[in-house]
């Protein structure tokens, strides 16, 4: 093999935010590398079509990302990008009630009307985008400015646009005490705060009610109230991104996993690729800087290794808590169709999905807060199987594939297929019986599974079912090595880990100890998991600052972004 | 920029709670060209002619691009293969592999040296490898005329392959008088004429002497789909023996080959859509001027409509009957589907498979057949597939551990995929779902019994693709068809889709076809999007960028040069 290849970036990884980074980059004229384990690129962002005709996302599933400045920077509807619009929807007849274990309770007027202020629509124009970019597309301030309720965006946003939302104490709440001051029924309340658990902070953590609160709204609000989604599924999203970076000129290699970052006095001038890698074991070179698109751990602990970092870092990196949740995926194949259990039938009609009429289940059961407490303290507290009953764990169910009428799934000729029921459950890095406990435990969760969801509907018994594709954490983890502790967004969103502080308050702002290397991963940066093309939105302001990307006219900055003194600002005269 | 033409109508309008927030590709759109399907066939004409400056839009009804270029997690979760393309028969020759730099960094081609080996119940078994002195090894086991005939039979038709048949891939096809013509020029040419006067079953059994060497080369040269009784295609039986020891493998899985075709397109501003089926080609004045896509009712307008899908689906389906010249509508009606279709078992398993046999190079061969003993058995087995039965007690199929040329696709350590893959009717008696587990069970104990080793116990995943399901992921491969079409005699060379249509354009203008059921045909040759491409920059008078191959240009100089 001849010369070493030189190129200005070199990212590490191409899921969702490696990729999106690329297409950045190469938008300013940079000539980039992207290098990826996995034979497709994508990352947690997948499809698979495990029989014919019946396809899985095993990962991302729901868009968030409607509010992102990517769409408009990269242009991505001239790369492709679609989305199917009136889906029957189940979230419109979520509107009219959640589910309890007695039945459907309805949603009242104070409600909606609550939910709609904390998410900017009430506002005189609605300002939800603004809201939602201030929470999530704004690099963390510089590390020496004081985080306060002046200069945070969420709290700007809300003072100017709806100020009695802004309280002293809103930094420091939890979700619901937001909702305790702003909607009225538990059942509401109790599926948000689930939700929110499930999409990013939880309903109980202190300091996060509005990043919280407000990633449930990235999912319902933006677009129509509707849970809407790509043509294609959120893999058809990535593919607009992939596309952009292409065409702009980045190399994509897949099966190249990279082993090593190489470092040269004090400072990132490339990677080595693993020996298995397409490439075989060689090196690749970065004139300006290296993007760890990577998961935290692999990138310090393995990547740069100890000799390069200093002990006390690497014990915090060691520390990064990823004491989350992971999400157990199902999908059913059945003979027959799912159908409501006796007391759900009364919403009936409006609640059935797509051309094979899957019923869309939402959240289940939602009767109060305690049901949630019980939960959490089983997945994040005791971290072990679940002590809760089937009828009282948690789950949510959502059939995008079966409103998206370019999924097969609804014309499946061999029976029905019921997709994607979620349950969270602890990661297996932190379940107290070992890492390899949901592969022991997997036949008996799977029943769990479909007692719990049975709850609801009829039809998952032995008669009827013909197969259960389920994933568990450790299935992930292995599948994508990005999503360590097979959680789904590896670090916790919580205070300690969020904003200025995510993943550390010394890595925040996407910069490394290494010279010219930077991270980029959901489990490294702010504003952490979710395909939001964020974390490169965030991370381009850092990267002008340093001098290495030096965008066009297309380009704009955060307008809650503080610059960091002595470098160059990312805003535009 | 993707160079495509389109009005803008997007404004965001923040006081709009139900308005979006972002631009989506352009209800109404206009290229150069359309190219409906996103096959290896679509990809490579969409990647010439993009680089070629043209505006270029490819349609895909799937969520991925690579049509038969598939890696699939169909063990899931966490255990992917090759559900279609698995063997890449032409990677020596194609010229989009040249022209795209495609071997180096971009894509890595494996061709191990054990290749095709045969296991018989005896235990006795022949291993055919890229080393024609290795094959002779083996073969002399059973018989050393044999083996000498090999060595001797091999080396000239490699030559015909090398100087006529591959070449000619990649060159519009001929009128049957025509290639009489050019061949009889040389004294291979001859030769290659001679052999189109057999039947697969006469020069093989012709040439060989041992009822075992006469089976494994029945089989390579039959197992796509030749039929071994028919004369007029005898001239494909060196292709198919040359391309069993000269197949590679898509390091990372045939999909890869996919992608890095379709990062060609959009690198040089070709636009790809997924989950974007077509649903009609639109007509105006007699004329294909573009295409409307299912469920959003998209139009994207263009000067050129290219469709990789079989003649049913063109003609009839898309553009209609109603705008079909009689010419044709006879042709299409009348095309045959291929005669037998794949079944394919796959595997998770703690070891790859060990084949109780008296050769363990066996074990590491690309492919291994099993099942089959003897001609007879091995023509029975096939007339009774094309019958529609599949007799359970008497039928073989060829197996691969895909795992041991690629670690990638086992996302769990230690672990082995593979799978056997037999030849099976579509229409199967007594119908699929109903005889699936009957079949899975005895395609195991089949495999078992060649391969002890394989017990329950070490299976971790098991899944099987019957042939309704082949169609059920791609409908372009009607009724299992894994070729959009049969090979005999009057549906290859310029009868491949038909006269009219062979070569690439077709009797409605604007409308070319280019896929698997026009010249030269299916299997991933890239022969028929590369011929698509050539037609499509001459009839548009764009500069091409590319030449020929030099084994083209040989070919063209000795042979239909004036
Ligand atoms: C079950 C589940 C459900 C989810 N649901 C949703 C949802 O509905 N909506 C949503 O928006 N998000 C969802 N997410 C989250 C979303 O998928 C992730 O937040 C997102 O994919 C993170 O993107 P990333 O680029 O940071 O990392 P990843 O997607 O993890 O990508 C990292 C990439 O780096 C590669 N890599 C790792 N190590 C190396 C190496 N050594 N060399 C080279 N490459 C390497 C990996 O193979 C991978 O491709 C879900 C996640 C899970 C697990
Ligand atoms: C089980 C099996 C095993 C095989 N093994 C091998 C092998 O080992 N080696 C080999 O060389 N060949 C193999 N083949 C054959 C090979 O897959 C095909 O011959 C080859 O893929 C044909 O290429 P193509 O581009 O013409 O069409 P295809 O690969 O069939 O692609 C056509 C594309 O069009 C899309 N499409 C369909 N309808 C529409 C529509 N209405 N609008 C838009 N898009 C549409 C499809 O989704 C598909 O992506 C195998 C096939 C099967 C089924």
């Amino acid at each position: 093999m001849g010369k070493d290849e030189r190129f200005d970036i070199v990212i590490v990884g191409a899921g969702p935010n490696g990729m999106t980074t690329a297409a950045y980059l190469a938008k300013c004229g940079l000539s980039v590398c992207v290098l990826e384990e996995r034979t497709e690129c994508g990352g947690a962002c997948e499809t698979q079509e495990p029989i014919p005709g019946v396809r899985i996302y095993p990962h991302a599933m729901l868009m968030y990302a409607s509010a992102a400045p990517g769409f408009e920077q990269l242009e991505l509807h001239k790369y492709g990008f679609r989305m199917e619009w009136e889906p029957t929807n189940p979230m419109e007849a979520a509107n009219a009630g959640l589910a309890c274990t007695d039945g459907w309770r309805a949603i009242s007027d104070a409600d909606k009307l609550g939910w709609a202020k904390i998410g900017g629509m009430l506002g005189q124009p609605p300002f939800t985008r603004e809201l939602l970019r201030a929470t999530f597309w704004c690099p963390p301030h510089p590390s020496d400015v004081e985080v306060t309720d002046e200069n945070t965006p969420y709290m700007q946003v809300y003072k100017k646009h709806q100020p009695d939302i802004w309280t002293p104490e809103l930094r420091e709440m939890t979700m619901f005490d937001l909702m305790d001051e702003h909607l009225e029924t538990e059942p509401f309340k109790t599926g948000m705060a689930f939700a929110a658990w499930a999409s990013g902070a939880a309903g109980h953590w202190e300091g996060v009610a509005i990043p919280a609160a407000l990633c449930v709204q990235l999912l319902t609000l933006p677009n129509t109230g509707k849970n809407s989604i790509p043509r294609g599924g959120l893999h058809g999203y990535f593919h607009a991104i992939h596309r952009a970076a292409v065409h702009r000129g980045a190399v994509i290699r897949t099966s190249c996993p990279v082993d090593e970052i190489l470092i040269e006095d004090g400072r990132a001038v490339g990677v080595r690729l693993r020996e298995t890698a397409a490439a075989g074991g060689k090196t690749i070179r970065a004139n300006k800087a290296v993007i760890a698109a990577c998961d935290v751990h692999q990138a310090f602990l393995k990547m740069v290794g100890p000799k390069h970092l200093d002990p006390a870092l690497i014990r915090t990196i060691k520390d990064i808590s990823l004491k989350n949740q992971t999400l157990y995926v199902s999908v059913f194949h059945t003979k027959k169709q799912l159908t409501y259990k006796e007391r759900f039938r009364e919403l009936g009609e409006a609640r059935y999905v797509g051309e094979n009429r899957q019923p869309g289940l939402g959240i289940y059961p939602c009767d109060s807060r305690e049901i949630y407490y019980e939960n959490v303290r089983d997945v994040d507290g005791r971290k072990g199987q679940p002590t809760v009953p089937p009828e009282r764990a948690l789950w949510f169910q959502t059939p995008p594939q079966s409103f998206d009428p370019t999924d097969c799934q609804a014309s499946y000729p061999r029976g029905y297929i019921s997709n994607a029921f979620e349950m969270a459950v602890t990661s297996p890095d932190y379940h107290t019986e070992g890492e390899d406990a949901l592969d022991r435990h997997k036949d008996e969760m799977d029943r769990f599974m479909r007692e719990s969801y049975s709850q609801m509907v009829d039809g998952l018994d032995d008669d009827n079912l013909i197969h259960h594709w389920s994933a568990t954490g450790r299935d992930i983890e292995f599948r994508n090595t990005g999503l360590i502790g097979g959680t789904w967004c590896g670090s916790r969103h919580d205070e300690d880990q969020l904003w200025t502080n995510r993943p550390l308050p010394e890595l925040a702002r996407y910069r490394t100890p290494i010279e010219g290397l930077y991270h980029a991963h959901q489990t490294s940066g702010h504003p952490g998991g979710l395909c939001l093309m964020a974390i490169p939105y965030n991370l381009m302001h850092i990267l002008i600052e340093d001098g290495i990307a030096e965008p066009g006219k297309w380009w704009y900055a955060s307008p809650y972004y503080i610059p960091q003194e002595g470098k160059i600002s990312a805003r535009r005269p | 920029m993707s160079n495509f033409s389109y009005e803008s109508k997007f404004k965001y309008d923040p006081s709009d709670l139900f308005g979006h927030m972002q631009e989506e590709f352009p209800q109404e759109s206009e290229f150069d060209v359309v190219i409906i399907g996103a096959g290896p066939n679509g990809l490579i004409a969409a990647a010439y002619l993009a680089k070629a400056g043209l505006s270029v839009a490819v349609c895909e009804r799937r969520f991925e691009v690579g049509g038969g270029l598939a890696t699939e997690e169909n063990l899931y979760p966490c255990y992917a293969s090759n559900p279609h393309v698995l063997y890449h028969m032409m990677v020596d020759y194609m010229p989009a592999i040249r022209d795209f730099d495609l071997d180096g960094p971009a894509l890595t081609w494996i061709k191990p040296n054990a290749q095709t080996g045969m296991v018989f119940e005896d235990g006795s078994s022949i291993l055919m490898s890229r080393m024609v002195q290795d094959t002779k090894d083996s073969i002399s086991k059973y018989s050393f005329k044999d083996a000498i005939t090999f060595g001797s039979v091999i080396r000239k038709w490699r030559k015909i392959v090398d100087e006529i048949v591959a070449p000619a891939t990649y060159v519009p096809p001929m009128a049957p008088i025509e290639i009489t013509m050019a061949m009889e020029r040389t004294e291979l040419g001859r030769e290659m004429l001679e052999l189109g006067e057999y039947s697969p079953f006469e020069i093989i059994t012709n040439t060989f002497e041992h009822e075992k060497v006469r089976t494994m080369m029945l089989y390579a040269s039959c197992m796509w789909g030749l039929d071994p009784h028919e004369t007029g295609l005898g001239f494909m039986v060196p292709l198919m023996l040359d391309r069993t020891v000269n197949k590679c493998y898509c390091y990372g899985g045939s999909h890869k080959f996919g992608s890095a075709l379709a990062r060609e397109v959009v690198k040089h501003g070709g636009l790809i859509l997924e989950a974007a089926g077509v649903d009609k080609i639109i007509m105006q004045n007699g004329r294909a001027v573009g295409v409307q896509l299912a469920h959003e009712g998209r139009v994207l307008r263009a000067k050129a409509v290219m469709s990789t899908l079989d003649p049913h689906t063109t003609f009839l389906d898309l553009v209609g009957r109603e705008h079909l010249p009689d010419s044709i509508l006879g042709d299409v009606e009348g095309w045959a589907w291929d005669k037998w279709s794949f079944n394919t078992l796959h595997i998770a398993a703690d070891e790859p498979p060990k084949y109780a046999c008296d050769d363990p190079w066996i074990d590491e061969a690309f492919a291994t057949v099993i099942g089959i003993e003897s001609v007879d058995q091995l023509i029975s087995h096939w007339d009774n597939v094309a019958a529609g039965r599949l007799d359970l007690t008497s039928f073989g199929g060829h197996s691969t551990c895909e795992s041991l040329l690629d670690p990638t696709l086992s996302d769990r350590p230690g672990k082995y995929v593979s799978m056997f893959q037999i030849h099976a009717p579509y229409g199967i008696e007594g119908g699929w779902l109903d005889r699936r587990k009957e079949v899975q069970e005895a395609m195991l104990s089949r495999w078992q019994k060649a391969a002890p080793n394989l017990t329950h116990d070490k299976i971790v995943s098991i899944g099987m693709e019957d042939p309704e399901e082949i169609e059920i992921r791609f409908p372009q491969m009607r009724r299992g068809a894994i070729k959009h079409g049969d090979y005999g005699p009057l549906q290859m060379g310029c009868f491949r889709p038909n006269q009219d249509c062979s070569g690439t354009d077709t009797p409605i203008e604007g409308l070319y076809v280019c896929g698997a059921s026009t010249y030269p045909g299916g299997l991933v040759l890239g022969g028929p999007g590369y011929l698509g491409a050539n037609k499509v920059a001459e009839d548009m008078a764009i500069a091409k960028w590319w030449r020929p191959t030099s084994e083209m240009e040989r070919y063209i100089r000795i042979y239909l040069q004036e």
